[in-house]
């Protein structure tokens, strides 16, 4: 169905491919996580990565911000093999995994720090992500008396901050309410846009993927394989209401629906 | 924003004068104490107790006064005894720092050395330093030596111990965090590694230190010469002096627990503590 579509939107027709997993598998002693993961990610492209709870999208994330290394299979950015993280490629955390002994701003600026940038500009650089993730006021707060949708706004506005080439997002607004989660999208979205960043971000809602990315990558469940790679053209900015959108979300929801099904009740004939 | 600045007045506890709540803290902490010197006085008053086995607390105070000898401060014995224990009990302390806190971070950071010392460890940790002094004793005779190196020993596994647990309790995805930000093992030292484990090193100086305190008077009961408290103390039995005993005891006590209030008490109040109140009150730095 978006055959046609692309041929209208050729949306990402000049760039080149930035992150290429080709055949990844990675087990955890023997644990097999990952199977076949071939995926090609253009520069500049927003992808997102949805599939069955504990199928490898973390995994997945860890390899390409080089914190792990597969077992198999070839990672590679610009051309280069990964061979461990590095400030191209910034990461939010599932988990947040902000410094309790750093304050709000210090969080924020740390990746600014660490590069040796004055500590004006580190602030007027964060003062930006501070005031668009709505947490001015706090900025002097340490993380220990902040709420859960408060850290992880701080996560996300830490790697927003340094600006990295690529930015790896582990289900970045799962514990935010609905109102802040699409403000945030929205902002997110400008960045992209503005500074044209290549964005891969892991989440569980459908809408949330076909109304941010351009290409929507559903994994099986474990041990993970790509099942489908949807793109989404629809131009930016995109409205809620668009009938073509509903039609994604049908589709991909759908294939997801259909994998969980499987996945489970594997899981209750072997127990 | 410029609400959390502004809001930054000095409104910190602590300062020259007391608050009203300090001094009903102090109150409700000396009431019981007081209560039991009272207590301790009528018994030994009354006859109720052998007063050359327990004086009273009046003739510790005056018995005090005595070795204090503040008309010649200079030649005060009571000072004396405390400044050299003291200094043996510090000394010990500050080189099982220097040795046990980076053998820690090395500990807890390569888990296969750890692994391969752990019972090592759990086998010495249990063990009261004390022992090791009449090996001590053996080696290097009676004297400092002695004295610092068992309280050495007792300083030194509380340390290493919680520093090596500090280390192995920082989570990798904390590691990572800073490793995708381009840190490499200075700035990971000391933006995650330090800080992370600071809250355990704390306790694990704290304990230190009250060990290395606690081993101090046996090892001076047994190993010193002359001056100390564990001396003057042991010394005291020869002539049958209780109240200079009972004075030892007060001394080890009030300094025990100054150091653990006073010292320890202000490195928590800057670091830990503070990551757990409300940065809001507070202006920047
Ligand atoms: N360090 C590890 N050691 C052992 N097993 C691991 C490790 N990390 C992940 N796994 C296993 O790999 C599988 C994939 O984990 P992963 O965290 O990538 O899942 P996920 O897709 O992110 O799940 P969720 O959506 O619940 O976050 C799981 O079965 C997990 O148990
Ligand atoms: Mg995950």
């Amino acid at each position: 169905m978006s055959a046609d579509l692309a041929k209208v939107l050729p949306m990402n027709a000049r760039s080149k491919p930035k992150i290429v997993a080709k055949g990844i598998q990675k087990s955890f002693g023997n644990v097999l996580a990952m199977e076949d993961v071939t995926l090609s990610i253009q520069e500049r492209e927003f992808v997102a990565i949805i599939g069955p709870s504990g199928c490898g999208k973390s995994t997945f994330l860890y390899l390409i911000a080089g914190f792990e290394k597969p077992s198999g299979g070839e990672l590679t950015i610009n051309g280069n093999a990964i061979t461990g993280p590095g400030p191209d490629r910034g990461v939010v955390f599932q988990e947040f995994v902000l410094f309790p002994w750093l304050t709000v701003l210090r969080n924020i600026t740390l990746g600014l720090d660490i590069q040796g940038v004055k500590r004006e500009e580190a602030e007027a650089r964060a003062l930006k992500w501070i005031r668009l993730t709505g947490l001015s006021g706090f900025e002097n707060a340490y993380p220990s008396t902040l709420s859960g949708g408060m850290k992880q706004r701080v996560a996300i506005a830490r790697a927003l901050t340094y600006d990295p080439e690529v930015l790896l997002l582990d289900e970045p607004f799962g514990a935010l309410d609905v109102q802040t989660k699409n403000y945030m999208i929205r902002d997110l979205q400008d960045l992209w846009q503005e500074a044209n960043r290549t964005i891969v971000m892991i989440t569980h809602s459908v809408s949330e993927a076909v109304h941010m990315a351009d290409r929507v990558v559903v994994l099986s469940s474990r041990p993970s394989r790509v099942i489908a790679d949807v793109r989404i053209d629809v131009p930016h900015p995109r409205d809620r209401r668009n009938p073509t959108m509903h039609r994604y979300e049908d589709e991909i929801t759908a294939i997801l629906s259909a994998e969980v099904d499987k996945a489970m009740s594997l899981e209750r004939q072997i127990r | 924003m410029t609400a959390s600045r502004t809001a930054g007045v000095p409104r910190q506890k602590g300062g020259p004068s007391a608050s009203p709540s300090q001094i009903v803290a102090f109150v409700t902490f000396m009431l019981p104490i007081g209560a039991l010197l009272l207590f301790w006085e009528g018994v030994v008053r009354f006859g109720l107790a052998d007063a050359t086995i327990l004086p009273a607390p009046s003739m510790i105070v005056v018995r005090a006064w005595e070795l204090l000898n503040p008309a010649k401060a200079e030649r005060s014995l009571l000072l004396v005894h405390i400044g050299v224990s003291l200094w043996r009990a510090l000394a010990a302390f500050v080189l099982a720092c220097l040795v046990a806190i980076p053998l820690g971070f090395v500990l807890g950071l390569s888990t296969g050395t750890y692994r391969a010392l752990s019972p090592l460890l759990s086998l010495l940790l249990p063990l009261p330093a004390v022992a090791w002094t009449p090996i001590f004793l053996v080696a290097f005779g009676q004297g400092d030596l002695t004295i610092i190196g068992v309280c050495f020993l007792g300083a030194f596994f509380p340390v290493l111990y919680s520093t090596i647990q500090g280390v192995r309790g920082i989570g990798v995805h904390a590691i990572w965090v800073v490793q995708s930000m381009g840190a490499g093992p200075l700035d990971l030292f000391r933006r995650v590694l330090l800080p992370g484990a600071l809250p355990a090193l704390i306790s694990g100086l704290k304990l230190g230190m009250a060990h290395s305190w606690r081993t101090l008077v046996a090892a001076e009961m047994l190993a010193a010469l002359s001056y100390g408290l564990g001396y003057m103390i042991f010394a005291a039995r020869s002539y049958m002096d209780v109240s200079t005993m009972f004075v030892g005891i007060v001394c080890l006590a009030v300094i025990g627990l100054l150091i653990e209030h006073v010292i320890f008490g202000t490195l928590e109040k800057m670091t830990v503590a503070r990551w757990h109140s409300s940065g809001k009150v507070r202006g920047t730095r």
